[in-house]
């Protein structure tokens, strides 16, 4: 649907989504959320935007509204959590209103030039209690496959009710409608009467990457357990080599990880006061590529250069262009009080606005910090100063030669 | 521009192809890398260059000539080769390397919807082109490092119009031997383009190695592909070549580029055949190569493969992709081997003598730092 921007036409964006969602069989609830949404952007779209477009998704475990803008240079100011004061005017309190609305925020150029916002919402699954995995599993049988729903489902409940994996293999439900969405892959190894062993799953990580997670291994200490999961990481390279994923990046290893087969590119914080590494597996050969690093990071990222055998430019980024306007988008995780932190765009505010948005999510209890910024895309650097100043620092250096990304992290509530 | 909408131009198989993006040039990667010299050892080339004839030829090639169209098809080097190897000129097709010959069998023989089958740990052009062409690559495991045959035959259906087999493999350096191929030919029984990409034969000692010309003659569905940029150092110049039956030759004529192959290229390539000591050179040197990175893979408890062709690759124990990136900071182009999916190997080409020293040292030292 494209609509004027203005408030002339919010209410008409709220009630179309509103009556889509109730189409679809959306809950209530959230078509409600989602229409108040489309609401607040269309209001606080300056005329300026020109026609704006709406859909809605059905993403399986979330709940997807698109607003798409015909040109790039739109004011998401009022998108910035942090920006929300008294006095400010009601469109930017809108837009914030519809950032706090979302449980996910994304930007993302349109397919025709300009640009498009992502506003996610979780759907909730039913609490359940999974099945146990029988005791006389084994042995593999077969190399690694794609598995069907039936065998997807049973491998997570098995490693949700044994512990094994991580956080990602827990709620089949939520599991199945990921990959069914395209957001999540999975590899799944069998014994000869099919039954799962362990598994390896992959999402998207920034635009070549991918967050690597488990493996979730049901055999039984021994032998087997580490020639599993090796058997499962050589089929899930060699799936995905000779595509358009650049690495494989591993935030929190399960511990049958097999490290040997990865590089560790940094540490990451975590809640109990420790730290963990941040684990990397290059899919492709690395030519070299820039870095556009801020001067305050420069000492930190040419140690990990060089460190990591990197071939980088590394070069000063320019000022940005805009004056004003900065923004950032977060991703929050309330249940693990952890907030991640992207630039949304990029102005000589940049530095403020990073610090504001992590003072503002420090005041609403949030304990754990994470900013990525993308090396390749100079404008990233603006905001690079404002987050050391609120205490993150950097923490590990991803490789990729189109676009390093560089992951800063802090923990706990106050400076 | 209003109104012009890209997405809706290309089609889904191309939107959906990730493209190629080279290596920068050396001086670049030299700079990145912080080394004032890069030995290469990734591109399986020769380290002694073209053999002498071809070396006059380009010594006292008047450069007022660059002014002129070459001859269009290659008329003087399709008579030389079809000479040397008993063919009628008709039979041979040159390409500006042999990624174009590739290209011209799948255009002459592949609609979308319809096949290839190859095997999934091999030359990645056939996977390429098909893929970007609106045709399916099935790929299929290799079974000990090398090309399985029954596993093939089992992946050919009503739809699969060419089996590209790669022998030797890169980059295993696996080999089928005339026998072997005779029978899968037999097998194929002429349900498919059967081609059989001979880029390293000419590194062949073995008599087992398939006379492939002497086969065409009984499977008019064989197609062979050769190259002047490995055995006989012209990779600079851009050409390689296909052989096959009369009929189709023609077939594949009709999808071929005329002119695509330079002038120089065409002159230095026609001098090269078939000097046999230019081979008899090459193949010494690749043998003591061989010899000594054997040992060093000995040395320091690396599993080798690699029998035929001017490479090996080494198992190592770290990430190859990482053992890359530390080979080039100390001045040493190797290939990662995780994109070819045999993750966790190196291939490495049997480069000039000091190159294979300056590898073993600087393999050496990133296995030192774990």
């Amino acid at each position: 649907m494209l609509l004027p921007p203005g408030p002339g036409f919010a209410a008409v964006g709220a009630e179309f989504i509103r009556g889509v969602a109730a189409a679809t069989g959306i809950a209530p609830r959230l078509g409600d959320r989602l229409a108040l949404i489309a609401e607040e952007v269309l209001a606080a779209s300056p005329p300026s935007a020109g026609q704006v477009s709406l859909a809605l998704r059905d993403r399986r475990h979330a709940l997807r509204l698109e607003l798409g803008f015909a040109t790039a240079d739109v004011d998401l100011a009022g998108l910035d959590q942090a920006r929300r004061q008294d006095g400010e005017d009601t469109a930017d309190v809108g837009l914030y209103l519809a950032a706090r609305l979302a449980d996910r925020l994304t930007t993302e150029p349109g397919v025709q030039g300009g640009l498009l916002l992502g506003f996610d919402l979780a759907r909730a699954y039913p609490a359940r209690v999974a099945e146990a995995p029988p005791q006389a599993l084994g042995p593999v049988h077969g190399v690694p496959l794609e598995p069907d729903d039936a065998t997807l489902a049973l491998l997570v409940d098995w490693a949700e009710a044994s512990g094994a994996g991580g956080p990602v293999f827990r709620t089949a439900a939520r599991v199945l409608d990921q990959r069914a969405a395209g957001e999540l892959a999975a590899l799944v190894a069998l014994d000869a009467r099919r039954r799962p062993l362990g598994g390896l799953f992959w999402q998207p990580f920034g635009r070549r990457l991918m967050a690597l997670s488990g493996p979730a291994l049901l055999l039984p200490e021994g032998a087997g357990r580490a020639a599993l999961a090796t058997g499962l990481l050589d089929a899930a390279l060699g799936r995905l080599a000779r595509g358009s994923i650049q690495g494989l990046v591993v935030l929190e290893a399960a511990p049958d990880m097999p490290a040997e087969a990865f590089e560790v590119v940094g540490h990451l914080p975590d809640a109990a006061g420790g730290q963990h590494p941040v684990l990397f597996r290059a899919l492709e050969e690395d030519p070299g590529g820039i870095a556009w690093v801020p001067a305050a990071l420069r000492p930190w990222v040419t140690e990990q250069v060089r460190r990591l055998g990197l071939g980088r430019d590394i070069e000063e980024p320019p000022p940005p262009a805009r004056a004003t306007g900065a923004a950032m988008a977060a991703e929050t995780d309330r249940a693990a009080g952890r907030v991640t932190l992207r630039p949304l765009l990029a102005a000589a505010d940049a530095a403020a606005v990073a610090a504001g948005n992590v003072a503002l999510f420090r005041g609403q209890g949030f304990s754990q910090f994470r900013a990525v910024l993308d090396l390749g895309r100079p404008e990233h650097a603006a905001f690079a100063e404002g987050l050391v100043q609120a205490g993150l620092a950097p923490a590990a250096l991803i490789p990729d030669a189109a676009g390093d990304l560089l992951l800063l992290a802090a923990t706990g509530t106050s400076r | 521009m209003s109104g012009f909408a890209l997405e809706r131009l290309v089609p889904a198989h191309v939107r959906a192809f990730e493209a190629y993006v080279p290596s920068p040039p050396d001086d670049v990667l030299r700079r990145r890398f912080g080394v004032a010299h890069l030995h290469r050892l990734n591109n399986n080339e020769n380290p002694l260059g073209p053999p002498a004839a071809s070396r006059a030829v380009m010594a006292r090639w008047e450069v007022g000539q660059a002014a002129q169209y070459p001859q269009g098809d290659g008329w003087h080097l399709r008579r030389a080769i079809a000479g040397r190897f008993g063919l009628d000129a008709e039979q041979v097709i040159l390409g500006n390397g042999a990624n174009e010959v590739i290209a011209f069998v799948i255009k002459a023989f592949c609609e979308q919807g319809d096949n290839i089958v190859t095997a999934d740990r091999t030359f990645a052009v056939y996977e390429w082109l098909a893929s970007f062409s609106g045709v399916t690559p099935r790929l299929v495991p290799l079974r000990a490092d090398g090309f399985d045959d029954a596993a093939l035959l089992r992946a050919i259906d009503a739809r699969t119009r060419v089996v590209f087999l790669c022998n030797p493999n890169n980059p295993t350096g696996s080999w089928w031997d005339h026998a072997k191929l005779a029978r899968f030919l037999d097998a194929v029984a002429g349900r498919a383009i059967v081609v059989v990409d001979e880029a390293y034969a000419e590194y062949a000692e073995e008599p087992g190695f398939p006379d492939s010309f002497a086969l065409m003659a009984r499977h008019p569905n064989l197609v062979v592909y050769r190259t002047f940029s490995k055995m006989w150092g012209l990779a600079g110049l851009r050409i390689g070549w296909m052989a096959a039956a009369p009929a189709v030759a023609a077939t594949v004529r009709k999808t071929s580029i005329s002119y695509s192959v330079n002038l120089l290229a065409l002159d230095a390539a026609r001098e090269a055949v078939w000097d046999e000591a230019h081979i008899a050179a090459t193949r010494a040197h690749v043998r003591e190569m061989r010899a000594g990175l054997a040992a060093l893979a000995g040395r320091l408890g690396l599993g080798m493969i690699g029998a035929i062709g001017n490479f090996a690759m080494l198992r190592l124990p770290i990430p190859d992709t990482v053992a890359h990136r530390r080979l080039m900071a100390r001045g040493v182009m190797a290939r990662a081997m995780t994109s070819f999916r045999y993750p966790g190997w190196l291939r490495v080409s049997f480069g000039s003598a000091p190159a294979m020293a300056a590898f073993a040292e600087a393999l050496e030292a990133v296995l030192a730092e774990g």
